[in-house]
C-alpha cells in the first residue's frame, strides 16, 4: 500500500506520534520506519490525494509538532511512495546526504517573513520624496486628471518607483534580519508582498528575531505589514548540504 | 478551488491552521523532493505564486496607480518616511544581539559563502 512521507528525522528524535493523525479523510495513524541512524515517519497514502486545506493542515501539523521534539527534513505535501521497502531504500541510498542535513538542520528552525505595503502610504511617500512625480501628480489633478495617455505614463513612472522601492525595502528588511540567520532564501513571490523570505535561524535566537521583527514594525507602521511564520519545519532549507559544497 | 481565498481563521485553532494562508506556498513549493517518488498533482489549483513584476507592470495598474495618486491628500508637508536611517539602527541592533553570542563565527563563515551561492534575485534557488 502507498505511503504517504511526511519528513525524515534520526534515530534519536523521540517521535511524539501517538496524538498525530495523518492526511486524508480517515486521519490515518502516523508511524516511522528505520535504516540505521535515521527514520522516516510515514502513514498510508489516502486514495485521491488532493491539496485540501484539511490536509496542508494535517501535514503542517505533523511537522510543526516534530520539529519542536528534534531536527527534520521536511518533505514537499504530497509526496508518496509505493511501499515501506521504497521509503527504506530511499534512507538507504541517500543516508549520507540526510544525516549531514539532519546534523546541519539540528537546533534551527525556519522563520518567515512577509511584506506588504500600504499601497496608499507607499504612493504618498513616492510623491512626498520626489519632486517632479509631485509636480506632475499636480499637473494631472490640474487637469481633471488628464488624458489617458498621460495617466498611464504618469502612472508608468509610478510604477516604476513602486518596484524599485519594494526592491529597496526587501532589501532593507532581509539586512536587518540577516544578523540573527544562518541562513536566508527568498521564497517564491506572493501576491501584494514587497518580501517573502525565509531565515534558518537558532532555536534560541527566536526571541532576538521576534525583537528585531518588532522594532522593523514600529519602524514601518502605516506603511508597511510584516506577517512572520514559525517555528517552521526548514522547508525552505532542505538543500543546505548541496549548497557549502 | 482556491486555497488562498479561504480565511486562515476558520480551521482548527491550531497554529498551524491559523497561520496556513501565509506559509501554503512553502507547503507547496519547497521541502525535499525525491525523484523516485510520487508527488501529487497540483492541476486545477489557483496558482499560487506569482511575478510580483508582472503584476506592476501592466496598463491596468498604471491607471490605477495614477488615479490613486490624484486621490492622495498630500497637503501639509508630508515628509517621507525616513526608513534609510531607521532601518540602519535596527540593522546594528540585530548585529549587536548576534555578537552577544547567538551565533558562533564558523556557522555565520558557513552562511556566508552558501549567500554567495544562493542567487538573491528575489526568486531563490528551487
Amino acid at each position: 500500500m502507498a505511503r504517504y512521507v511526511y519528513c525524515f528525522t534520526d534515530a534519536g528524535h523521540s517521535l511524539p506520534l501517538a496524538d498525530l493523525r495523518g492526511v486524508g479523510a480517515e486521519g490515518p495513524a502516523l508511524r516511522a520506519v528505520h535504516h540505521e541512524g535515521l527514520a522516516a515517519v510515514i502513514s498510508d497514502a489516502p486514495e485521491g490525494l488532493r491539496p485540501k486545506r484539511r490536509d496542508l493542515v494535517a501535514h503542517e501539523t505533523v511537522l510543526e509538532t516534530l520539529i519542536a521534539a528534534g531536527p527534520v527534513v521536511p518533505m514537499r505535501f504530497g509526496t508518496v511512495a509505493p511501499d515501506d521497502d521504497a521509503v527504506v531504500a530511499e534512507l538507504t541510498r541517500g543516508a549520507g546526504r540526510y544525516t549531514e542535513l539532519l546534523t546541519r538542520l539540528a537546533g534551527h528552525v525556519e522563520r518567515n517573513v512577509k511584506g506588504a505595503h500600504d499601497e496608499d502610504a507607499l504612493l504618498a511617500d513616492l510623491l512626498a520624496g520626489n519632486q517632479e512625480l509631485r509636480a506632475r501628480n499636480e499637473a494631472l489633478r490640474a487637469a481633471g486628471g488628464g488624458s489617458q495617455s498621460d495617466q498611464v505614463a504618469f502612472g508608468e513612472r509610478m510604477a516604476l518607483a513602486v518596484e524599485q522601492r519594494r526592491t529597496r525595502d526587501a532589501a532593507y528588511l532581509v539586512a536587518a534580519l540577516r544578523p540573527l540567520a544562518m541562513l536566508d532564501r527568498h521564497a517564491p513571490s506572493v501576491k501584494d508582498c514587497f518580501v517573502n523570505v525565509s531565515f534558518l535561524i537558532p532555536s534560541g535566537a527566536q526571541d532576538d528575531f521576534d525583537a528585531v521583527v518588532a522594532q522593523l514594525r514600529t519602524a514601518m507602521q502605516g506603511y508597511a505589514e510584516l506577517r512572520v511564520s514559525g517555528a517552521l519545519p526548514p522547508y525552505s532549507f532542505v538543500d543546505a548540504v548541496e549548497a557549502t559544497v | 478551488m482556491t486555497i488562498m481565498a479561504q480565511p486562515s481563521s476558520s480551521g482548527g485553532g491550531g497554529s498551524a491552521a491559523g497561520a496556513l494562508y501565509d506559509i501554503i506556498e512553502l507547503i507547496l513549493d519547497r521541502g525535499l523532493v525525491i525523484d523516485v517518488f510520487v508527488r501529487v498533482s497540483l492541476v486545477g489549483i489557483e496558482v499560487l505564486t506569482i511575478d510580483a513584476r508582472v503584476v506592476v507592470a501592466s496598463i491596468d495598474t498604471y491607471l490605477r496607480f495614477a488615479e490613486r495618486c490624484g486621490r492622495l491628500d498630500l497637503t501639509g508637508g508630508r515628509q517621507p518616511v525616513g526608513l534609510p536611517a531607521i532601518v540602519g539602527q535596527i540593522t546594528e541592533d540585530s548585529a549587536e544581539r548576534k555578537a552577544r553570542g547567538v551565533l558562533t563565527g564558523a556557522g555565520r563563515a558557513i552562511a556566508d559563502t552558501i549567500h554567495d551561492i544562493v542567487t538573491t534575485d528575489g526568486h531563490g534557488s528551487n
